[in-house]
């Protein structure tokens, strides 16, 4: 009875949202009338109401362990600690979407809100959310209903979560991300109801610039904790593979980037108009689209939703339609849309914009390469796949260029051009200096640094030593300094240096190991001293406990081997022991028919400086949202 | 030509100019970067690739051995319908997921024993985090 409660309130609200659109497309006036805005605007709001009450009556379903619901039987068992029973919810396809379309809704609600009452965009906003959220809904409740039921002869218990799901980190990956993807979405609809509206005399920037700031927080906190639950929990030692899913994440993130610079610079200095429109728009389509490549199966990918073409279809046919409604209204609206002022050659907003198109070729490239292998075996009938080399080989000169652009735009000024000489003196010598860097690190250390390579560390070299220049001339003498960019183009450097030092110092040794026998190699020494049989709720495992000695330190490490009863499914639990420069990474793999264990040791250097840079960039973002919510 | 014309006409190729290399570069880098995906049953034994490959396919039953760090394996078709495989060797610790009759995509070349060295080795898996092939049976 209880599931069909929740589903009768889900489809009722999908009705609500219906009435909501249609009810503000056929008003004339902007809300002249106060009754009838009063009336939409309640019917928006308690559409949104059944919505969450549907939802919270669901998670009360999965807390009451009612097995008698598919998605609940699939995914969830009795055992299941409270907070992994709330995170079984968005673990696959269903209760996903489920989840994305609430913070859809609740971002456009959040947002209507807090618009004026008579706000010119109100009646539009509305209109056009409700048909979105309509139509997520009709998507969720024909093809990925969460409410399928197994009666009569429900079962008593549950296939229990995937015991690689079963992890802090992921529980709160998914809604992160879902709270920055479709947090675009408020943008877009603004942006949307912009250019329907006609009014360009009107200032949009300043009513969502909160907004975007705010979902780029959570995409970026999103993906980054995704990239660390892939790192410690999947053992490949990685944390990141440049698979299509976590392609379609990057794609968004990076048009969102893009889109908050040069936001920025529309609001510092009335400049790039269209093109921010453009980019407002652009990132939620390129949330649609991920969606669809995520959710369709069409890709390759070693994490993929399970194939369905019913989903993919309407999940195609949907997010085309929406995006491209959406850029033809752009596209009638462009040459009415006039910036004020153009962008001065040389000009801090100049090089801010080439970074932007560097971005867009990013997002491109990328595009490129998740379709390259559907395109290239319609045409050839062979299969082919794009790996990290492709990737590696497009961002190395787009980011050389870039942190170039990143380093002088910081001795340009808005609006004017001050000089060739005055900009490049001080970056040229600073170039020399990370050029220096470079070639020390090259000749320290025994190992090839590839090109690639040596284009990351110069680029982040270049960033850091520029801002920390800024910090040592702030310190000298009392001058302005933009603190949020600071602290998030620091970040920004300091990824890119610890990506490529990750890359050039990190290495992998696998070998086998009998009981208190030693392995060595260079100054390290390794010996397995025990392995013993631990016994858990759902699972049983077998501990490796193994001493290391790297010099003069000594670490005990206990890789294990999980067996989920459940689920009949054996897990690894890597150990990791972080240190200033480098994780000490260890995984235990099979036994041999000698008795051995065999293990994988990663010495992954520089990783806890990668999360920390995106640390910062959030840190930086964060700041700069406090300052607008300031003025 | 007015000097205004002239620096819009120097503008719009330099536009051109920068695109086409931009188009240049990315296909020169996806062509050199990509990775050539087979069946086991599309292979021809007489005639292997000898660039990076990638082969993807179903961990034959009770074809896994273990000899110290190094993991051998045969590789099947996944529909089972005709008897080509192929004969990999792995020399590093196996993800969780690898095991008998379930999927596996390795990425290496073979060697002059036309055995597959393989590089890198996944096992592939759906939303549920269990192997592609082991849900749909």
């Amino acid at each position: 009875m209880i599931p069909e409660v929740s589903h009768f309130l889900l489809i009722s609200s999908a009705g609500l949202f219906l009435f909501s659109g249609i009810n503000s497309m056929f008003q004339r006036e902007i809300y002249s009338n106060s009754s009838i805005r009063t009336l939409n605007i309640n019917t928006f709001n308690l559409g949104i109401f059944l919505m969450i009450a549907s939802f919270v009556i669901f998670i009360f379903l999965v807390l009451n362990d009612d097995f008698s619901l598919l998605y609940i039987y699939s995914h969830s068992h009795s055992d299941l600690p409270t907070f992994y029973k709330i995170s079984s919810i968005w673990s696959a396809h269903e209760g996903s979407m489920f989840l994305w379309i609430i913070f859809l809704s609740i971002w456009c609600w959040l947002f209507v809100n807090k618009l004026d009452r008579t706000h010119e965009l109100l009646k539009l906003f509305i209109m056009i959310s409700s048909f979105i959220i309509f139509t997520f809904l009709v998507f969720l409740l024909t093809t990925s209903s969460p409410f399928e039921r197994l009666l009569p002869y429900s079962p008593d218990q549950g296939n229990d979560i995937n015991p690689i799901l079963q992890d802090p980190a992921l529980a709160i990956h998914p809604p992160m991300l879902f709270l920055g993807y479709v947090g675009f979405v408020i943008p877009f609809i603004f942006l949307l109801a912009y250019l329907i509206n006609g009014n360009f005399q009107f200032l949009w920037e300043r009513e969502v610039r909160k907004w975007c700031f705010i979902a780029w927080v959570f995409l970026t906190t999103g993906i980054g904790l995704g990239s660390w639950w892939a790192y410690y929990e999947l053992g490949w030692g990685g944390y990141w593979f440049w698979d299509p899913v976590e392609n379609v994440a990057l794609m968004p993130w990076l048009a969102a980037t893009a889109f908050i610079h040069s936001l920025y610079a529309s609001i510092k200095s009335n400049v790039l108009k269209s093109w921010t429109i453009f980019l407002g728009l652009i990132v939620f389509s390129l949330t649609l689209f991920g969606a669809f490549i995520v959710r369709s199966g069409i890709i390759d990918s070693v994490h993929a939703f399970a194939n369905d073409p019913e989903r993919g279809l309407y999940l195609l046919m949907f997010s085309g339609v929406i995006s491209i409604s959406a850029l033809c209204m752009f596209a009638y609206r462009f040459p009415k849309i006039i910036s004020p002022r153009l962008i001065v050659r040389g000009s801090k907003e100049s090089f801010l914009s080439l970074n932007n198109i560097f971005m867009i070729t990013a997002v491109f490239s990328i595009f490129l390469g998740i379709t390259y292998p559907l395109i290239f075996e319609y045409l050839n009938d062979a299969r082919i796949s794009v790996g990290p080399p492709y990737y590696n080989t497009i961002f190395a000169p787009l980011i050389l260029i870039s942190s170039w652009f990143i380093v002088i735009s910081l001795d340009a000024n808005w609006q004017r051009f001050v000089g060739l000489i005055k900009i490049l003196k001080k970056s040229l010598f600073l170039a020399i200096f990370s050029g220096f860097i470079c070639l020390m690190i090259n000749y320290i250390s025994s190992i090839h640094i590839s090109i690639i390579e040596n284009i990351g560390l110069f680029a982040g070299s270049l960033i850091l030593l520029r801002y920390l220049y800024e910090i040592i001339m702030k310190l000298i003498t009392p001058r302005y300094i933009n603190i949020p960019s600071l602290l998030s183009h620091i970040g920004f450097g300091l990824l890119l240096l610890s990506i490529s030092l990750n890359s050039i110092f990190s290495f992998e040794k696998n070998f086998q190991l009998n009981l208190i026998e030693n392995y060595q190699f260079d100054v390290v020494s390794i010996s397995l001293n025990s392995m013993d049989v631990r016994d858990a709720s759902n699972f049983q495992s077998i501990v490796a406990s193994v001493t290391l000695i790297d010099g003069s330190k000594k670490y005990l490490l206990q890789p294990e081997k999980r067996k989920y009863f459940a689920r009949d499914q054996v897990t690894s639990e890597t150990d990791i022991r972080s240190t200033f420069i480098k994780d000490i990474y260890i995984n235990l793999g099979e036994q041999l028919d000698n008795g051995a264990w065999t293990f994988k040791l990663r010495f992954n250097y520089f990783i806890s400086w990668l999360w920390f840079s995106v640390f910062m960039m959030i840190l930086g973002v964060l700041v700069h949202i406090r300052s607008v919510a300031d003025d | 030509m007015l000097p205004r014309r002239k620096k819009r006409v120097f503008n719009i190729l330099l536009m051109f100019g920068a695109t086409a290399i931009g188009v240049y570069l990315i296909l020169f880098a996806l062509d050199s970067k990509l990775d050539f995906f087979y069946k086991p049953s599309e292979l021809n034994f007489n005639e292997l690739p000898n660039n990076r490959i990638k082969i993807g396919g179903l961990v034959k039953q009770a074809s896994i051995e273990r000899k110290g760090t190094r993991t051998y394996f045969r590789l099947i078709d996944f529909s089972r319908n005709n008897n080509a495989e192929v004969a990999v060797m792995y020399d590093r610790v196996p993800p969780d997921l690898f095991k008998e009759n379930s999927g596996a995509v390795v990425l290496g070349g073979f060697n002059d024993n036309q055995v597959f060295v393989a590089e890198e080795l996944y096992a592939k898996h759906d939303e549920n985090y269990r192997p592609r092939e082991v849900t749909s049976e």
